[in-house]
């Protein structure tokens, strides 16, 4: 065994690379966003985002530091099923298409997730998913800024607070420069960045070890990872879909992106985006199965990624790695700094203190949020507490109740707004007793299960009649 | 019921064409909405 040091990278190469992509992240960001003077440019991107942007946008924001680091760990955990059951993440993005052209339809003035539901079931149930929401958007953007430090300091040796603060700070600065359109525009260069590595890392395992090699390291060491049954694996390959569905189904980060792309590319760039993301956790989590061959000594799991790349190809694997962590991070954090921001401006702000505000005082509102969740964001992430970063785990049965409200409410008018309440409210309670009495790759499934039932339940108890020309409100009118 | 090195190779080479045909597909698109005046 060759015991390899966690940190791949001296510091200063870290901050050489942190410093060069911050430079061109901030660049880009003001460049593309600068001119977006309307809300509607700066919050939705003008809504007029075409299909390369548009997959390329939901691809770069699904594939999160998770991807690229809890792949590999998943595929050394779970083996094969590990890497297929991430794969199926996709699920939730090809899933979302037809939701996306259905919306672009019914909700031409549309800016959030938030006023779908607030128009669908009224002011209670926009309440409960706003708690719902909010708590997985906070969850999320903790838990992305702490791997921020976390990885880049197990990469590089750079303190955790400097690379948390370096994360947070050039996301929430280009975000805050040029809105959606910086966020879309970054999310491109950074989506081939993530492509073109990981295939340079996967293709030096095949080469330099070799699929044979793998395989026997594999068969020797850790024989139950070829396992096609292992039950453990088989739960999670379910648990893990639903949970992604859940996910995009509720977040208004996939919302906003719903609004912002041209009218006839919402299902299409979701259903490619979805097709290609399928193989990007496969190719991640084989990377680490090279592990048992290479006689590497794995202290931390989640770090096995970054040891097999730099144990290939020494400094440029290394260098290559955590250019593709730091893009998968910024594609992520940006992406839901941006949607947040327009769920508190648009549902918070606008909703529940300022019903009357103009244009211009809600862009300026949209600034002035993007720098506080950034600031809050990184108040939470200073004492490193890993029970925050926790917290995204329990939201499995959280967004997992929210599928059926949201996926019926858009299709069916029989829906009602007792049942969706009912739904998220059970849903989510019943799914979390699950987590702790079960574990935690049976919470999303729960969830969704009791979600579902009380919706069709509900619905054909107490069917509603639903007009579907009410989501298409001017949405700029104030609110009652 | 184990994963044969055939289907280790196989599963992993589709992965690998597709993971590297996306960035070709992205550029491709980028172009062509380039062209067409309706990147954003």
């Amino acid at each position: 065994m060759n015991p390899v040091n966690s940190a791949i990278l001296d510091a200063r190469t870290g901050w050489v690379i942190l410093g060069l992509f911050s430079v061109l992240w901030v660049f880009l960001g003001w460049l593309w966003g600068h001119k977006a003077k309307k809300l509607d440019e700066f919050m939705l991107a003008g809504r007029n985002v075409g299909m390369a942007l548009g997959v390329a946008t939901a691809m770069a924001t699904w594939v999160t530091s998770n991807t690229t680091m809890a792949a590999p760990q998943l595929a050394l955990q779970l083996g094969i099923w590990g890497m297929v059951g991430y794969s199926l993440g996709s699920v939730g993005l090809m899933l979302f298409a037809p939701l996306a052209r259905r919306i672009r339809i019914l909700m031409p003035y549309g800016y959030t997730s938030g006023d779908f539901v607030r128009l669908r079931y009224g002011n209670t149930a926009w309440r409960v998913f706003l708690v719902i929401s909010l708590f997985y958007a906070f969850g999320w953007l903790i838990s992305l800024g702490m791997a921020g430090g976390v990885l880049i300091h197990a990469l590089t040796g750079i303190p955790y607070h400097y690379g948390m603060t370096v994360i947070v700070t050039i996301c929430v600065a280009y975000t805050l420069l040029g809105g959606l359109r910086a966020v879309i525009g970054t999310d491109f260069i950074q989506t081939i960045i993530i492509l073109v590595g990981i295939t340079i890392l996967a293709w030096l395992a095949i080469d330099q070890v070799g699929f044979e090699e793998i395989h026997a390291g594999i068969s020797e060491q850790r024989p139950e990872l070829l396992n096609l049954l292992m039950p453990a694996a088989l739960m999670f390959l379910f648990n893990n879909l639903l949970f992604g569905v859940g996910e995009i189904f509720h977040s208004n980060v996939w919302w906003s992106r719903a609004f912002a792309f041209r009218k006839d590319v919402g299902f299409s760039a979701y259903l490619t985006a979805g097709l290609l993301w399928i193989p990007i956790p496969i190719v991640a989590g084989f990377i680490a199965l090279a592990a048992p061959a290479l006689g590497l000594n794995i202290p931390d799991a989640d770090m096995v990624g970054p040891m097999v790349a730099a144990q290939l190809s020494g400094m440029v694997g290394a260098v290559l790695v955590f250019i593709v962590v730091f893009s998968a991070l910024a594609s992520s954090l940006d992406s839901l700094l941006a949607a947040t921001a327009d769920l508190v401006t648009q549902d918070i702000y606008r909703g529940h203190l300022r019903p009357d505000a103009t244009e211009p005082e809600l862009r300026k509102a949209a600034h002035v949020i993007i720098l506080l969740l950034g600031v809050g964001t990184w108040l939470l992430c200073l004492p490193r507490l890993t029970t925050l970063a926790e917290l995204l785990y329990f939201t499995g049965a959280f967004v997992a109740s929210t599928i059926w409200p949201i996926a019926a409410g858009l299709y069916s008018r029989r829906v009602n707004s007792n049942g969706a309440i009912l739904a998220m409210l059970l849903g989510t309670a019943i799914g979390l007793y699950s987590y702790f009495a079960i574990g935690f790759y049976v919470a999303a499934l729960v969830g969704a299960g009791v979600s579902m039932l009380i919706v069709i339940v509900s619905s054909w108890l107490w069917p509603q009649e639903f007009d579907w020309n009410s989501l298409s409100e001017n949405n700029r009118e104030p609110l009652s | 019921m184990t994963a044969s090195v055939n289907l280790l190779a196989t599963l992993v080479s589709i992965a690998l064409l597709v993971t590297l045909l996306a960035p070709v597909i992205l550029v491709g698109l980028l172009i062509r909405d380039w062209k067409k005046r309706t990147l954003w």
